[in-house]
């Protein structure tokens, strides 16, 4: 019966006092974290201790990739250069005149005496972790406070609005990607110009808020951030309608929308900085 | 696995398995593979709380509790609290779960990850929406005031405990 490891005479606190002990430490830590934000200090060291391991675990998966690329034929990358020489020429185009434009909207303004819009400057960063959580969706980034990342900023990739900012680190950093539940960003429908609410529903889907049932709106229109929050840039893409229904019940109209960016699937995206906005007197 | 009165479980060995198991959850995981992914760590923990409860039990849980809350960018605490519930019910069910080969163990535990996993939920769910006032846990202070007026009422009444009548 008795073998050797076993407890046969309590030496110490019964386990119900000691979970009742522990309980009352885990209950003060959540009380100190979500009331107070006293343990930042505490997840700045985690990311710390546990960045270097991240980054060495994410190596395998990297060399894979460039080996991968390495042996891509020789014809296809003709091909892509080609058809990445072609679409250059074409931006080429297009920034020329954005930079016609954008020395008259500088002389407009100036005229009008508004204020000038901030630049934009970018911090590239990569996917370094995905954590899963009951009540959001987050990934970490491999850049961080060192960068000159601020909670708050908007993430980007080449294809639309990833999420935002949440939490910083030295070293790293935790987005708050757009469909997470319950997060808001304020849009505008790119063919009518009608302001909206996309709220993410989880899930990576997000939803049009509060659009009355008469306004004109189809499966396949383009939602880009109104910027009226000045916290996001006018007009990056964010989402796509996908689905348009009616319920007899509400006065709003049900939009389900798909994000465009690929949300937690590419693996290098971008965080704009704004640069702090210079106070003309 | 070798019957569990064959391992000498050494710290070294807890120590690797356990560090093995933090190192797996850093792994880049996406898609389905994250969602089907087990929690080492906490297979981890509980294997050494039934095996060596001598060394391994609530503060090691605790603590890699609070890893797991920083891994996931969660309130900390919440996977703390889940662990810690998770090592008192191996060591409630300890005498128990030992006398079973690995697929009754198997079957045993998958209520006690339910409940570990269920307790996240709940402990989050409090911390992202806090209850408005303390105002609704005032029933189990009257419920425990009535238990004892009825109880004391009863045993007045048959002069001893109900159960003594048949």
């Amino acid at each position: 019966m008795a073998m050797p490891g076993q407890l046969m005479f309590a030496r110490r606190l019964g386990p119900t006092a000691r979970l009742l002990i522990w309980l009352l430490v885990g209950v003060s830590f959540v009380v100190l974290d979500a009331r107070y934000h006293a343990l930042d200090g505490l997840r700045s060291g985690f990311s710390l201790l546990l960045q270097p391991v991240r980054e060495t675990l994410r190596a395998p998966g990297d060399i894979a990739a460039e080996l991968g690329g390495f042996f891509t034929r020789h014809r296809l990358l003709q091909i892509e250069r080609d058809a990445l020489l072609a679409e250059r020429a074409r931006l080429m185009l297009d920034v020329n005149a954005a930079r016609d434009l954008r020395r008259e909207n500088a002389e407009l303004r100036t005229l009008l005496q508004l204020q000038a819009r901030p630049g934009q400057q970018v911090v590239r960063a990569a996917l370094l972790y995905k954590g899963h959580d009951w009540f959001s969706q987050r990934i970490t980034l491999d850049q961080g406070a060192g960068a000159g990342l601020r909670s708050g900023l908007p993430v980007v990739d080449a294809e639309g609005l990833v999420g935002q900012l949440s939490r910083v680190y030295p070293g790293s950093s935790d987005v708050t990607l757009v469909s997470s539940p319950g997060h808001l960003t304020p849009v505008v429908v790119e063919r009518t110009g009608q302001r909206g609410l996309a709220a993410g529903g989880g899930q990576g889907q997000l939803e049009l808020r509060y659009m009355p049932a008469q306004t004109d709106i189809q499966v396949g229109d383009r939602l880009l951030t109104s910027g009226i929050d000045r916290l996001y840039p006018a007009g990056i893409p964010v989402a796509r309608i996908s689905r348009v229904s009616r319920s007899q019940s509400s006065p709003y109209l049900r939009v389900e929308c798909v994000p465009l960016a690929g949300l937690d699937h590419s693996r290098a995206v971008l965080v704009l900085v704004a640069e702090p906005r210079v106070t003309t007197p | 696995m070798s019957p569990p009165d064959q391992i000498h479980g050494s710290w070294r060995r807890i120590l690797g398995t356990l560090l093995l198991a933090v190192l797996l959850e850093q792994m880049p995981w996406t898609g389905w593979s994250l969602a089907l992914r087990p929690d080492f760590v906490l297979v981890g923990v509980l294997f050494w709380t039934l095996n060596q409860p001598a060394r391994i039990s609530f503060a090691t849980a605790f603590c890699l509790g609070l890893l797991a809350d920083f891994q996931d960018g969660v309130v900390f605490g919440q996977h703390a609290i889940a662990y810690v519930v998770g090592v008192y019910l191996v060591l409630y069910l300890r005498l128990r779960l030992l006398q079973f080969d690995p697929l009754r163990q198997a079957a045993q535990l998958f209520p006690i990850f339910l409940t570990v996993q269920l307790t996240v939920l709940l402990v989050g769910w409090l911390a992202v929406n806090p209850p408005t006032s303390l105002a609704v846990l005032l029933p189990v202070i009257s419920s425990t005031v009535l238990w004892y007026l009825v109880a004391g009422f009863l045993r007045l009444w048959h002069g001893k405990g109900i159960q003594d009548r048949a």
